[in-house]
């Protein structure tokens, strides 16, 4: 089978994983050889759906001896399948790279023959890339649920990243759309790499050099919408993941109804709105010292996903507002709506220099049309009606009417499709 | 009051500010001789070119203000506005009478400007580490092709030849006629005119494979082409062997 077809299926099959950053690790160009990696990842493309093409994603076969429900790559699915040979991976992406088209190589598998088998052709792979191509470029490994931890720790000296999909929010819905695998096959190897890091970070501080293992440390991704969890399971979901594993990122995958199954809850289109508020409340818990609590209750489950969730937050604390953007200290700041971690960063500095006056925050990057019903300047409040929930909802609200799904009329400026270079 | 000439270069530019400073001679504004018809009228100064007055200066930028002040100096003189050499003046004036505070102090005019035009400079060039194409021409000989709106060359290429230290390759700015030169060993900004550059092609094989995974990693449920002109610009195209 020729490369081009290859290449065709396995991108193909490899879309859905949503992951596509090549931050966090910060891999110099060893011995005058090829490619390092860029500590805030660098995105080299953009495909027709607007996310960002930052490695080379692809699976190395998807051959599968699984038949997990929701995905393409089931073994009772008929669709065309391939498999690539580590040489040919290996010089794809040494050729791509040299071209300035990708940042390196994400790889990833269907379970092919066993787990092990899998997780050792993926090895082979980078480990070609590392020692016969001196290739320093960024490496994203993903751990074949159930392969053995020998296989992961290995391949964790090679890989900058790695990651364990946990797909399904609940250990229910595991059971009920993926049989084969189990709860214990997707925590162990995650458990097992956090486990590692740790060990490899006290160790760092005996010894002047020890491997490195996954410097970028591990994500996992979970698909939305796909069965019924609520968002605030989902978010509980990740607030533990980055509690307890210290994960870098957990990512949502809008679910695809790409063919018909009854175990699926009869959707239709993808709930991507869904899935931008997630990506917008998890950004509350990493960066805003928000806890998931805050943002959901038992009561009232899931987003409105007509709001923003910070906003949603700040209606519902409006005895906490208005602040005054000249003394209000930086955490308080940072649940204004309209002002980003960036801005009040600068807000912090800019008043050591001099007073702010309302004209000057729109020069710091205060997102003004927001931010007005939740600030006072100088003690004067510009929000143009009284601060009462229904009266700022009428005017925060988008006017038009939103489609779910349409995500491009609404506000991209959350950089919720470039995230990579943010880490 | 006297307009300065220089030559154009970052040196005559900071060869500029220290005489301005020494002689006590404050400018009505400051060209750049490649842009600038000489004028009759006798308030022209031309100033030539000294690198230890340059160095001075830059120091002076350094130690009395911060180094964030000078990259932001460095890189809206990159934007090869004409209008940006009074303002990068005016900000240096400014700088040494307020020192570091100057990085702090957004909200006032001359330094939103410069912050600004230094952001575009940067983000440009940024840009640029994305979505630069190679073509390998020869066997083991790489070359890019760029128009970008600034002077960018000279910011990207420390990134470049960093990463492709294997490698020889050029980066050919065309609407300037630079070229930036790496041999495995260190990189060079030249104006030598490179033979038949317009013509070169890659070998293809692997231009058509990444056309073919450029299709194939696309989600056509959430096609959004909006989204992706936001982030490569249509001006950028014509570079991308993807959009051939
Ligand atoms: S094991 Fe992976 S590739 Fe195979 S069916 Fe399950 S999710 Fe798909």
């Amino acid at each position: 089978m020729d490369l081009l077809k290859k290449i065709r299926i396995l991108a193909d099959a490899a879309k859905y994983d949503v992951s596509c950053s090549s931050s966090g690790s910060d891999r110099e160009n060893k011995n005058s050889g090829i490619g390092n990696a860029s500590f805030y990842g660098i995105c080299h493309s953009w495909s027709e759906d607007g996310r960002c093409i930052s490695l080379l994603k692809i699976l190395f076969t998807n051959i599968c001896i699984y038949n997990c429900s929701y995905c393409v790559n089931r073994c009772s699915n008929d669709v065309e399948r391939a498999l690539f040979t580590p040489e040919e991976l290996a010089d794809i992406t040494i050729n791509f790279y040299r071209r300035n088209y990708i940042e390196g190589l994400f790889l990833s598998s269907a379970v092919y023959k066993s787990p092990d088998y899998t997780m050792e052709l993926l090895i082979k792979t980078v480990k070609k890339l590392r020692e016969e191509y001196n290739f320093n470029g960024y490496i994203h490994l993903k751990a074949i649920p159930g392969a053995d931890v020998n296989l992961i720790r290995l391949a964790g000296l090679y890989a900058d990243r790695m990651s364990v999909n946990i797909e399904l929010p609940s250990e229910k819905s595991l059971k009920l759309l993926a049989p084969q695998k189990t709860k214990e096959s997707i925590i162990k190897p995650m458990s097992f790499i956090h486990n590692q890091l740790m060990e490899k970070s006290e160790s760092k501080k005996l010894m002047r050099r020890t491997d490195k293992f996954v410097p970028a440390g591990q994500t996992t991704q979970l698909i939305i919408g796909a069965t019924p969890e609520s968002d605030r399971t989902i978010l509980k979901l990740s607030e533990n993941l980055y509690k307890y594993y210290d994960l870098k990122r957990v990512y949502y995958s809008a679910y695809i109804p790409v063919f018909n199954d009854n175990n699926i809850l009869g959707m239709t289109s993808p709930p991507l709105l869904r899935e931008h508020r997630l990506y917008q409340a998890d950004w509350l818990l990493r960066y805003y010292n928000f806890k998931a609590d805050e943002l959901l209750t038992e009561e009232e489950p899931n987003f409105d996903v007509s709001l923003d969730p910070k906003i949603n937050w700040a209606m519902k604390n409006l005895n906490l507002f208005p602040v005054e953007v000249n003394t209000a200290d930086y955490n308080m700041l940072l649940r204004v709506p309209g002002i980003g971690l960036r801005t009040a960063n600068r807000i912090v500095k800019a008043r050591k220099a001099a007073y702010l006056n309302y004209d000057s925050l729109k020069k710091l990057g205060v997102v003004l049309k927001r931010a007005k019903y939740f600030i006072t300047c100088n003690g004067k409040y510009y929000g143009e009606c009284e601060i009462e929930t229904d009266k700022i909802k009428n005017k925060l609200l988008p006017k038009r009417n939103v489609i779910e799904g349409q995500l491009s009329i609404f506000d991209i400026d959350n950089t919720l499709n470039n995230l990579p270079i943010i880490v | 009051m006297v307009n300065y000439i220089f030559d154009g270069t970052f040196d005559g530019l900071m060869t500029v500010i220290y005489e301005a400073y020494y002689s006590h001679q404050h400018p009505n504004d400051i060209f750049s001789e490649i842009n600038h018809q000489i004028n009759f009228l006798g308030h022209d100064v031309f100033v030539s070119t000294d690198i230890d007055k340059s160095n001075k200066v830059q120091h002076a930028i350094e130690t009395k203000i911060s180094n964030k002040a000078l990259r932001n100096i460095y890189y809206a003189y990159l934007s090869e506005l004409e209008s940006s050499y009074m303002l990068i003046y005016r900000y240096i004036r400014l700088g040494f009478k307020i020192g570091k505070k100057i990085d702090y102090f957004i909200q006032n005019d001359i330094v939103h400007e410069v912050t600004k035009l230094s952001q575009k400079v940067r983000h440009e060039a940024y840009k640029m580490i994305e979505l630069i194409r190679f073509k390998e021409v020869k066997k083991g000989l790489f070359i890019a092709k760029i128009h970008p709106d600034y002077n960018v060359l000279p910011i990207i290429m420390p990134h470049f030849a960093e990463r492709f230290q294997d490698q020889y390759f050029i980066i050919h700015d065309e609407k300037r006629n630079l070229s930036a030169v790496y041999d495995k060993k260190a990189w060079i900004i030249t104006d030598i005119p490179l033979q038949d550059i317009s013509n070169m092609k890659d070998t293809e094989d692997y231009e058509i494979l990444w056309k073919m995974y450029h299709k194939s990693i696309s989600i056509e449920e959430r096609k959004n082409l909006r989204l992706q002109r936001q982030h490569m610009p249509k001006k950028y195209w014509d570079m991308l062997t993807e959009k051939q």
